[in-house]
């Protein structure tokens, strides 16, 4: 499950990486900018009655009708009202939305400061994110288009529910 | 593998011309004696032919000239088409075809042998012996006068002796009968004739060559080759533009200024949206074209004989649906031969025809192409399928002793489900039919299956014009918008509040509504969409029961409102949300909302509506009554002063709403100027009088046709159109007049007859205006 990520990190020493920030609650989070399409402010996603929770809604993006997964719900965080920003994500499987409650400025990362994620992290958060950068203050933790596909949650959620 | 431009129009042309050659192969096989065939057929082996040699493709030259030798006997009518020959000429085809493909692929001919293919083709042009061997004399003949001319003067119109010279140049070693031979000979007579025959032959065909060049270069000058990709995406930028529009219309809607152009941006929107969908059209002989050769092949192989007939092959379809359909088609064929016709002696034995006959039909339906596959064969045995769906494990026997007739069909859709006996190439490997249904399904069709035992199988496939935008009712649920293909709609029913407790029924927990005397299961979309949330009941809010119809089955969706129809264009969801399984898709709406289109069948699905046994009885019985109710008589329901009241409806010509200050009187008889001419006016239920002294009410006026002349109604509403029932006076048969049965109701029916005539005036001729009235009550 190597992650872009991670593998520029092991190659290269030292490169510096771009990452769009977003905050939601206490944490900052970051996705690198090389694989968002755009980004969607404003938007006030269509529920989608019967999908999986994690599915924020469906929004029209450029002639196609955009799939979201909603970050909130992922952190377990109560759901916000209003317009929310939308990170339009580009994965292996396909395109699809990131929902975050506003996106913030792009941060220079040196890949020096990586660390992988830390082991005491719950398994949900730990297939979730992909590790974390140290930044002076605070840390940025990363978040893997791919692991945040909807094709992928979906399967994620089914396999414990199949063990169970 | 960069194919240059020059090869790659070779390909395309070849293409064409093999496909043209596949057409006339088959229609040549009913008509071996057609010479204009034996032309069409000639000509397209050697443009190949020579184009290759143009373009170095050796190996395909080489076996395009077996063919064309072959060809050219046939066309001088030294040999008869008959079905040895016209298999040969078939292989010949495929072996071409095959050459093309890996030009194509790989940019060179590939060096498998053709050695075998080409022997057989020579093998073919053996039978000409016996002819050739009658015209000998004559042959010799002509032989020394070709080589007189070709050794005398090389410029000679003998064009006739030396297209036969190459004939009598065979004729002494078919006569030793060594079919090698004839090769080795041939090429040695070649010689004798080397500067004549190549350039009498490019003259031989330059006359039809020169016609054909003529029709191909109008037909060139009006058509043109268009990448389908680009196709795609013009349909896409339609798409876009359908959603502009239907957002422009809905933004404008209250701006009268616009509305000039508004409509005419509709308009040309529409057009724009159906001359690039007919741009995507092809007929689906494109299609059929291939099932004659199936046929043969499969009749030949399966001991078969199969009279295939084609209809409504110019009937049109998407060029992405044609190419979908062309698997299932071809299965169901295929079906048709093995499982469906009989072998000749079992179709003997049972008194048919020995020749079965296997029908293709394209028609077009509304918004669907029907394509019809069907057979006069054995029909499909239900109790076998029984059988075999429990044998396969398909279904439990429990549940397979319970299932009707149209149930047990619907089992040959099953994956894995097969009734042959044994496995044969054809088919029996049980990937058939469901391998159709869900192809047809994918693309939005339906396919139904209809047999009767011992007089054939009909297969129905019901295909969507195009897949990219369809017409779709608007509903509201749950705060939401939905879309409901019109496709599945068959009715729609207000149950206003005050009514809900009544009309709605409850049989354990199940809702049911009386749909015209019959029980309807309902779904609510609201408890199936949110079957946690709390919901109003229907006691509090209007509510809309969508009567749809999917997959044979009746049921009633409840949804808490309804917009107007729109032309949806459908965007596919993502997997995750496709796999909900309740959404075909999703759309746009002209306000720029976004909307779930739901799948009818699906929702029938997920609610547990099926076609029980007792309740398709009833259907049975219900369509039996529709049927004789849409023999009898409709009426109009209209309201007049609080009583409802009928008016047949053949004889209404129109409803009019008008100011009541039309209305003028001839003394005590309201009549109306209609178009110019009077109309009197039936005023039973007193509707002016109840408006009477406020000029700008609007009446109702009900124009029917009685008899000769014309009569108008006043009426308060009209309320609908219903099959009238007819009354019987108990104890007697005398059918009641006057009356009749509207929805459970004894409605009374306006007598038009009744409506007095206006008076006659027998002089000048009348002007209508007040002053003539008043002249005419005088004058009466």
């Amino acid at each position: 499950m190597s992650s872009v990520i991670t593998a520029t990190n092991r190659k290269e020493k030292a490169a510096l990486l771009e990452m769009c920030s977003v905050r939601l609650g206490k944490t900052l989070f970051g996705v690198p900018i090389t694989h968002i399409l755009e980004i969607v402010g404003g938007a006030r996603p269509q529920p989608v009655p019967l999908a999986p929770s994690y599915v924020g809604g469906l929004v029209h993006y450029r002639g196609d009708v955009l799939t979201t997964v909603s970050l909130r719900h992922l952190l377990d965080l109560p759901p916000r009202d209003g317009p929310q920003d939308i990170l339009v994500l580009e994965s292996s499987g396909g395109c699809f939305g990131l929902l975050v409650d506003s996106v913030g400025e792009v941060l220079t990362v040196s890949s020096a400061d990586y660390e992988p994620n830390p082991s005491i992290l719950d398994d949900r958060r730990r297939a979730l994110f992909a590790g974390a950068y140290k930044l002076k203050d605070t840390l940025l933790v990363m978040l893997d288009p791919d692991r945040l596909d909807p094709i992928r949650l979906d399967s994620m959620r089914a396999v414990p529910a199949q063990a169970a | 593998m960069a194919l240059d431009e020059l090869t790659r129009e070779f390909l395309i042309e070849s293409q064409e011309g093999l496909d043209r050659m596949e057409r006339c192969l088959t229609e040549l096989e009913e008509r071996p004696e057609d010479a204009g065939l034996i032309g069409d057929i000639f000509r397209s082996v050697h443009t190949i032919k020579g184009t290759t040699g143009f373009l170095g493709f050796k190996r395909l030259e080489k076996l395009a000239h077996a063919g064309e030798n072959l060809l050219g006997m046939l066309r001088e009518g030294k040999l008869t088409a008959d079905g040895p020959i016209t298999t040969g000429l078939l292989q010949l085809m495929d072996g071409l075809r095959s050459i093309l493909k890996t030009i194509e692929t790989d940019d060179n001919e590939g060096d498998a042998g053709d050695a075998e293919l080409i022997g057989r083709l020579e093998e073919l042009q053996a039978p000409a012996r016996a002819q050739v061997k009658n015209a000998r004399v004559r042959a010799g003949a002509v032989q020394a006068r070709a080589v007189a001319d070709s050794l005398g003067n090389s410029h000679g119109p003998a064009e006739e002796n030396a297209s036969e010279a190459r004939v009598p140049a065979e004729a002494p070693v078919a006569d030793a009968g060594h079919l090698v031979a004839v090769n080795a000979a041939e090429h040695a007579a070649e010689p004798a004739v080397p500067a004549k025959a190549e350039p009498d032959k490019a003259q031989a065909e330059a006359e039809p060559g020169k016609a054909r060049a003529q029709s191909a270069g109008t037909a060139a000058e009006s058509t043109l080759r268009v990448d389908v990709t680009l196709l795609n995406r013009m349909m896409n930028l339609v798409g876009e533009l359908v959603l502009t529009r239907n957002q422009v219309l809905q933004a404008t809607a209250h701006d009268p200024s616009l509305t000039l152009l508004t409509r005419r941006l509709d308009m040309v929107t529409a057009d724009l949206r159906e001359s690039v969908m007919r741009a995507r059209m092809q007929p689906v002989s494109n299609i059929f074209s291939k099932m004659p050769r199936i046929v043969r092949d499969l009749s030949q192989s399966l001991g078969r004989k199969v009279r295939l007939q084609m209809e409504g092959q110019e009937t049109e379809l998407d060029k992405s649906l044609l190419e979908a359909i062309k698997d299932p088609l071809t299965h169901a064929v295929r079906n048709s031969l093995d499982h469906g016709i009989e072998p000749p002696d079992v179709r003997q034995a049972a008194g048919k025809d020995p020749e079965g006959t296997l029908r293709l039909r394209a028609v077009q339906e509304g918004s669907h192409v029907v394509i019809e596959v069907s057979d006069d064969g054995a029909g499909i045995a239900v109790e076998k399928v029984r059988q075999k769906a429990v044998e396969r494990g398909l279904i439990t026997a429990d549940k397979a002793a319970n299932l009707v007739e149209r149930e047990l069909l619907q089992l040959v859709f099953l994956p894995g489900f097969s009734t042959a006996a044994a496995v044969t190439n054809v088919s029996g490997r049980g990937v058939g039919m469901d391998v159709v249904k869900t192809n047809v399904e994918k693309i939005g069709g339906k396919v139904e299956l209809e047999s009767r035992p011992g007089k054939g199988t009909t297969m129905r496939m019901r295909i969507p014009l195009t897949l990219a935008i369809i017409p779709a009712l608007i509903v509201h649920s749950v705060e939401q918008s939905f879309a409901l293909p019109q496709g599945a709609l068959s009715e729609l029913v207000h149950v206003p509040p005050e009514q809900a407790v009544a009309s709605i029924e409850w049989m354990e927990g199940a809702p049911l509504y009386r749909l015209r005397g019959k029980l309807l299961p309902l779904v609510f979309l609201d408890r199936l969409l949110m079957p946690e949330g709390v919901h109003k009941g229907s006691t509090e809010k209007d509510s809309f029961i969508a009567v749809l119809n999917a997959d044979g089955r009746q049921f009633g969706l409840v949804v808490d409102g309804l917009a107007d129809p729109e032309e949806i264009v459908v965007k596919p969801l993502s997997a995750v949300l496709k796999n909900i399984g309740l959404y075909s898709g999703a759309t746009v709406l002209g306000n720029a909302d976004l909307a779930l289109i739901l799948d009818p069948g699906a929702i029938a699905l997920r609610a547990g509506v099926t076609m029980s046994s007792e309740e398709k009885t009833e259907r049975g019985a219900d369509a039996e009554d529709e049927a004789e109710a849409a023999k009898g008589m409709e009426y109009l329901l209209v309201e007049v002063a609080g009583r409802q009241a009928a008016v047949p409806l053949a004889d209404v010509l129109r409803i009019e709403q008008l100011k009541v200050s039309r209305i003028e009187y001839i003394g005590y008889r309201p009549v109306l100027n209609f178009e110019g001419q009077l109309l009197p006016i039936e005023d039973s239920g007193a509707v002016l009088a109840a408006v009477e002294g406020n000029p700008d009410a609007q009446i109702i006026v009900v124009v029917c046709r009685e008899g000769a002349r014309q009569v108008g109604i006043a009426v308060s509403h009209v309320l609908d159109v219903a099959a009238g029932g007819e009354l019987f006076e108990a104890g007697t048969s005398a059918r009641a007049g006057g009356v009749t049965l509207l929805k459970n109701r004894v409605t009374g029916v306006v007598d038009l007859g009744g409506v007095p005539p206006l008076p006659v005036d027998e002089g000048a001729p009348v002007e209508w205006n007040q002053m003539t009235v008043e002249m005419a009550e005088a004058a009466r």
